[in-house]
C-alpha cells in the first residue's frame, strides 16, 4: 500500500466554459474533492464562462487517490442539477510522480460531463505538486497548458501497474475508508476518465481477456473476449486478488458509533468487516470504488446525504451502486463466493443489501418490506438442501424477472385487434411480428377504442383472448376428463389443417403474458405444465387428462393382472378405422405384460397416452412459448408455481370456501377446525393457492365460487375429513377434493403439519 | 392386446354361458358384439328378450364396452336409446369385469332398478310413487317390444 503523502493542487483556471443560459453567464466556481473525503472549494468568479481562481489546497493523497474537480455555478447551486459544468477526473499516481519530491505537473484537461448528460465543454488547468512550502508562479504554468498540447501523465508504455493486489478498487479502499469514516463527508467522485489504454482504467488492469471501449454516446463499456460477450459493468479482477492493506488502524480507532465486529477469525478479515460494516450502516461512501455504472447519477438531498439515481430504471436509491460490489468483495471472507456475485449483476428494483451486525449479508425488499438472508439473484436450485427456498415463489419470481432474457427490449409492441375478431386479428398481429418485437414495450389497442394501454388494455386484451384461444369449440383446447375447468390440448385438434400454427402462437401468446407480466384466464392440466419442464410424467397425472384409462392402470398396478390382462409392450390405435400396432419399446409387440414388467408398461403407457396425441401440438406451443421464454429460464419453477407465473394466483375468498366445505368425522365448531380455517387466513394468497392445489389439483376455482367446486366425478364440495394420526401429516384426494386431517392437539402442530404438507408436497404422493 | 382379451372372454361364454343371457360377435368384427338378455322372472320384463349390441373400445379393457339396448324397454335407469346407467360401465369400470359380468348386473338391474340414480326421472318418479303403474306400464312395453 502506498503511503500518504501531501501535495498542492492548484486550480488556476477555466475556459470555455458552455454557457447554458443566453441571458447571462454563471458564476463558476470548483469543488476539489478527493478520494471522496478531502473537499476544498474555490472562490466564486462572477459572470464569466473562463473563470480564473487560482487558489491552491493541499490533500493527503496516496498514488491511487483520485482527484476530482468539479466546476458548479454558484447561482444555481441550489438547483436541481446544481449547475453543473463540468468534471475532471485524476489519479494522482497518474499526474505526478510521488517519490519524485520535485514533481510537479500541470494539466489541462477536458472538462466531462457527468451522468445526467448535461453538455459541458471548456477545459480546465490546474497544477499538482509536491508540498515542497513554496507556491508555484502559476502564470507560467497557464501558458504552458493551453498553448501546447498538456503532458499527461497518461502511459504510453506499460500501464502503471506494480501488481494486481493494489490495483483493485477494494484495496485501494481501506486506507481511504478511514478518511472518509472520519471526515464524514459525503461527496462522492464522478467519472474519472483519463486516456488509459483499452486494457486497463483508472482501477487498474482489466482481468485478461477483457477489453473497455467507448459507444458512440460515450459509454464505457466492457468486451469479455473469452466469451464473446459485453457489459456495462466493469469486470473485477479475481477476488483472491483483493489483499487487504496492512494498515488499518484508522478504521479500527474511527469515531463511528458502531462497534466494531469481534474479530474473532482474527487478523484483517474482521477489520475488513468492520469497515464493510459501517459503510453498510452508515450509508458513507468511498472512493476508489471507480466510476458509477453508465446511467447511474450522484445527488443529494436536502439534508447532504448522497442518493443515486439510476436512469436506465428511473429508481433511486440510498445505495451507492459501487458499494454493493465492495460488500460482496468483501462478503467473500465471510463465505461468499464474490466472483459468483459479482457476475449477477445488479439487485432487482427496490431490494437493498445490508449487513447485520454479525457481519452476515441481508437483503432487504423494500417492495414487500421484508428481509431474507437469501440473495434474490442466486436461482433456487443453487438451495437443493435448502426446501423452503424452492417453494419460494416469490423470490424465484425476483430471481426470474431480474435476468436479461426477460428485460423490456427499448421501443414498442403495437398489437391492433378488432373485438368481434379478437381470434383471427390477434393471430395475424402476434405472429407478424418477430419475438424481439414482442419483447418491447406492449401497446394494445382495440380498434375504434380510445383506451391507452397503460396496463388496463393489455390485461384485458390477454383475458379476453384466453376465452378466445382455449374455448373448446376451436378444437384446439379440450376440457379435462376430471373437472370442467382445466384445459389440455385437445389430441384432435387436427380437423383444423392450420392448427400447428396456432398452437405456435397460442405458445406465443402465454409467453408474451409471461414475459409482460399479464395473466391468462386458462388453466392447465398437471400434466402440461409439467411437459414444459420436461418433467417425467407420473400415473398420477394421467387422472386428469384420461380419468377411465387412470383408473384401470391403477387397478392393474394394485391387482393379479394373470387371466385378466392380455397386453404386450405395445398400444393399438384407431387410425381412421383402420387398427395399428405401436410399440412402447422395441419389440414391444412381441413382450407380454407380467405381473413382474407390469410397472414399466404402466409407465410407458401413461407417458405414451399423455404425450404422443398431442405431441406435435405441444411441440409447435413450446416453440412459440420459447421464443419469448427461454427454457432453461422458467425449469427454476415447479409445476405449482408455472401455473401461478401464466395464470396468476387466483383471489381465494376465505370465506366463500369456508362456507362451502364439508366435515366428515369433524364439526365445524372443532377446535382442529377452527384451528385449520385460522391457519388459512393468516397465509398469504400463493400458500392458499398451494392449499387449494393440495386438496383440489389446481389452483383454480370456478366462477361462481367453491359451491361449484368439480370433483373427478360431478360437483364435489371441499371436504375436510377426521383421519390419521396427529404426527401425521395431512392427506390429500385430490379427485374428491378432500383432506384428510389428522386431530392435531395443537394450532403449531397443526400449522406446522399443513405448511409442510402443502410445501413439501412435489407432485402426488397421495393415495 | 385387446383382441385377445376379447377372443378369451368369448371362449369363456362358450364354455360357461351365464344364464339368461348369451352374447358373440355380430360379424367378423371382434369388437363389435350382440347380446341378449332373458326378462328376470321375477320382474315386468319377464317373458321379454331383450337384445343389445356391444362395442369394445380399441382399449379394452383398459375402458369399458359400450352397451345400448336395442329393444325398448320401461326402466329408470335405461332411456329411449337404450343408454344404461350402470356404474360398472362408467367410473366403476374395472379391467377385472367381463362382458359375463356386465351382463348379469345388466340383469339384476332389470330386477332390482336404481331410481334413486334415475337416467329417466319421469319413470323413477312413478316407480316411486305407483309401483302397480310403473310395474303395469314396464310388461305393457315388454309386451310390445320384446315378445
Amino acid at each position: 500500500m502506498a503511503t500518504r503523502t501531501r501535495i498542492r493542487v492548484r486550480v488556476i483556471a477555466a475556459e470555455g466554459l458552455y454557457k447554458r443560459d443566453m441571458f447571462r453567464s454563471p458564476d463558476p466556481f470548483a469543488v476539489i474533492t478527493v478520494d471522496g473525503s478531502q473537499t476544498q472549494t474555490t472562490e466564486t468568479a462572477k459572470k464569466t464562462l473562463s473563470p480564473r481562481w487560482d487558489q491552491a489546497f493541499e490533500f493527503n493523497v496516496t498514488e491511487n487517490s483520485i482527484l476530482i474537480i468539479q466546476v458548479f455555478d454558484q447561482k444555481k447551486f441550489k438547483k436541481k442539477d446544481q449547475g453543473f459544468l463540468g468534471v475532471v477526473n485524476i489519479r494522482v499516481g497518474d499526474a505526478i510522480n510521488l517519490q519524485d519530491r520535485t514533481s510537479e505537473q500541470t494539466i489541462a484537461e477536458e472538462l466531462k460531463r457527468s451522468n445526467s448528460n448535461l453538455s459541458v465543454s471548456g477545459k480546465l488547468v490546474i497544477t499538482i505538486s509536491h508540498n515542497t512550502g513554496g507556491s508555484q508562479p502559476s502564470q507560467a504554468r497557464y501558458q504552458a497548458a493551453t498553448a501546447p498540447p498538456p503532458q499527461l501523465q497518461s502511459p504510453v508504455g506499460p500501464p502503471p501497474i506494480a501488481s494486481p493486489s493494489t490495483r483493485s478498487a477494494i484495496n485501494q479502499f481501506p486506507g481511504t475508508a478511514s478518511a472518509a469514516a472520519a471526515a464524514g463527508s459525503q461527496q462522492r467522485p464522478a467519472a474519472p476518465q483519463r486516456q488509459f489504454s483499452s486494457f486497463e482504467d483508472q482501477l487498474g488492469r482489466l482481468p485478461p481477456g477483457w477489453e473497455r471501449r467507448t459507444d458512440n454516446f460515450g459509454r464505457t463499456y466492457y468486451v469479455d473476449h473469452n466469451t464473446r460477450t459485453t457489459t456495462w459493468k466493469r469486470p473485477t479482477l479475481d477476488s483472491s486478488s483483493s489483499a487487504r492493506p496492512a494498515t488499518n488502524e484508522t478504521v479500527v480507532a474511527s469515531p463511528l458509533p458502531l462497534s466494531p465486529v469481534p474479530t474473532a477469525g482474527g487478523g484483517g478479515a474482521g477489520v475488513d468487516q468492520t469497515v464493510a460494516m459501517q459503510m453498510a450502516a452508515t450509508g458513507a461512501t468511498t472512493s476508489g470504488l471507480g466510476e458509477l455504472p453508465p446511467g447511474w447519477e450522484q445527488r443529494f438531498t436536502p439534508e447532504g446525504r448522497p442518493y443515486y439515481v439510476d436512469h436506465n430504471t428511473r429508481t433511486t436509491t440510498w445505495v451507492d451502486p459501487r458499494r454493493q460490489q465492495f460488500v460482496k468483495s468483501f462478503g467473500a471472507n465471510a463465505g461468499y463466493n464474490a466472483q459468483r456475485l459479482s457476475a449477477m449483476g445488479p439487485l432487482p428494483s427496490g431490494w437493498e443489501m445490508r449487513l447485520a451486525n454479525t457481519s452476515r449479508v441481508y437483503f432487504v425488499d423494500h417492495n414487500t418490506k421484508t428481509t431474507t438472508w437469501d440473495d434474490p439473484r442466486l436461482p433456487s436450485s443453487l438451495d437443493q438442501n435448502v426446501p423452503q427456498y424452492k417453494r419460494d415463489f416469490r423470490r424465484k419470481l425476483v430471481y426470474f424477472r431480474s435476468q436479461p432474457a426477460l428485460r423490456i427490449l427499448p421501443g414498442q409492441c403495437h398489437i391492433k385487434v378488432r373485438r368481434e375478431n379478437l381470434m383471427e386479428d390477434s393471430y395475424r398481429e402476434v405472429m407478424r411480428q418477430t419475438p424481439e418485437d414482442l419483447k418491447k414495450r406492449l401497446m394494445i389497442k382495440f380498434d375504434g377504442e380510445e383506451g391507452l394501454d397503460y396496463g388496463g388494455v393489455s390485461r384485458e386484451f390477454f383475458q379476453q383472448l384466453s376465452h378466445e384461444m382455449f374455448n373448446p369449440v376451436y378444437c384446439l383446447f379440450k376440457y379435462a376428463s376430471s373437472d370442467n375447468y382445466t384445459l389440455q390440448i385437445n389430441p384432435d385438434s387436427g380437423v383444423n389443417p392450420e392448427h400447428l400454427s396456432y398452437f405456435k402462437f397460442i405458445g406465443r401468446t402465454v409467453g408474451l403474458g409471461v414475459f409482460h407480466r399479464r395473466f391468462l384466464d386458462a388453466f392447465f392440466v398437471g400434466a402440461m405444465y409439467k411437459m414444459m419442464l420436461h418433467k417425467k410424467i407420473v400415473l398420477q397425472d394421467l387422472e386428469s387428462v384420461d380419468s377411465e384409462m387412470y383408473k384401470s392402470l391403477c387397478w392393474m398396478f394394485e391387482n393379479d393382472i394373470t387371466g385378466i390382462i392380455f397386453e404386450t409392450f405395445s398400444v393399438e390405435v384407431d387410425h381412421f378405422g383402420e387398427k395399428k400396432t405401436i410399440d412402447l419399446k422395441p419389440n414391444g409387440r412381441e413382450i407380454e405384460v407380467t405381473n413382474e414388467n407390469k410397472k414399466e408398461f404402466v409407465e410407458l403407457k401413461t407417458e405414451w397416452i399423455i404425450s404422443r396425441p398431442i405431441e406435435q401440438q405441444f411441440k409447435s406451443f413450446m416453440e412459440g412459448f420459447n421464443e419469448l421464454i427461454p427454457e432453461e429460464l422458467v425449469q427454476v419453477f415447479d409445476e405449482k408455481e408455472l401455473e401461478l407465473l401464466i395464470g396468476g394466483l387466483s383471489d381465494i375468498d376465505v370465506e366463500d370456501w369456508k362456507k362451502h366445505t364439508d366435515y366428515r368425522g369433524y364439526q365445524e365448531s372443532d377446535e382442529v377446525i377452527q384451528w385449520f380455517w385460522k391457519c388459512v387466513a393468516e397465509w398469504e394468497s400463493d400458500q392458499r393457492a398451494r392449499l387449494l392445489q393440495f386438496t383440489t389439483g389446481t389452483s383454480r376455482i370456478p366462477v361462481n365460487g367453491f359451491k361449484d367446486l368439480q370433483g373427478s366425478d360431478g360437483p364435489r364440495r371441499f371436504t375436510i375429513e377426521k383421519a390419521g394420526d396427529p404426527d401425521q401429516l395431512p392427506k390429500s384426494h385430490t379427485c374428491f377434493n378432500r383432506v384428510d386431517l389428522p386431530p392435531y392437539t395443537d394450532y403449531e402442530s397443526l400449522k406446522k403439519k399443513l405448511t409442510m404438507a402443502v410445501e413439501e408436497t412435489v407432485g402426488f404422493g397421495q393415495e | 392386446m385387446s383382441l385377445k382379451r376379447i377372443n378369451k372372454e368369448l371362449s369363456d361364454l362358450g364354455r360357461d354361458p351365464p344364464s339368461q343371457c348369451s352374447a358373440g360377435p355380430v360379424g367378423d368384427d371382434l369388437y363389435h358384439w350382440q347380446a341378449s338378455i332373458m326378462g328376470p322372472p321375477d320382474s315386468p320384463y319377464a317373458g321379454g328378450v331383450f337384445f343389445l349390441t356391444i362395442h369394445f373400445p380399441t382399449d379394452y379393457p383398459f375402458k369399458p364396452p359400450k352397451i345400448q339396448f336395442q329393444t325398448k324397454i320401461y326402466h329408470p335407469n335405461i332411456n329411449s336409446n337404450g343408454n344404461i346407467c350402470l356404474d360398472i360401465l362408467k367410473d366403476q369400470w374395472s379391467p377385472a369385469l367381463t362382458i359375463s359380468k356386465v351382463l348379469l348386473s345388466i340383469c339384476s338391474l332389470l330386477t332390482d332398478a336404481n331410481p334413486d340414480d334415475p337416467l329417466v326421472p319421469e319413470i323413477a318418479h312413478v316407480y316411486k310413487t305407483d309401483r302397480p303403474k310403473y310395474e303395469a306400464t314396464a310388461r305393457e312395453w315388454t309386451k310390445k317390444f320384446a315378445i
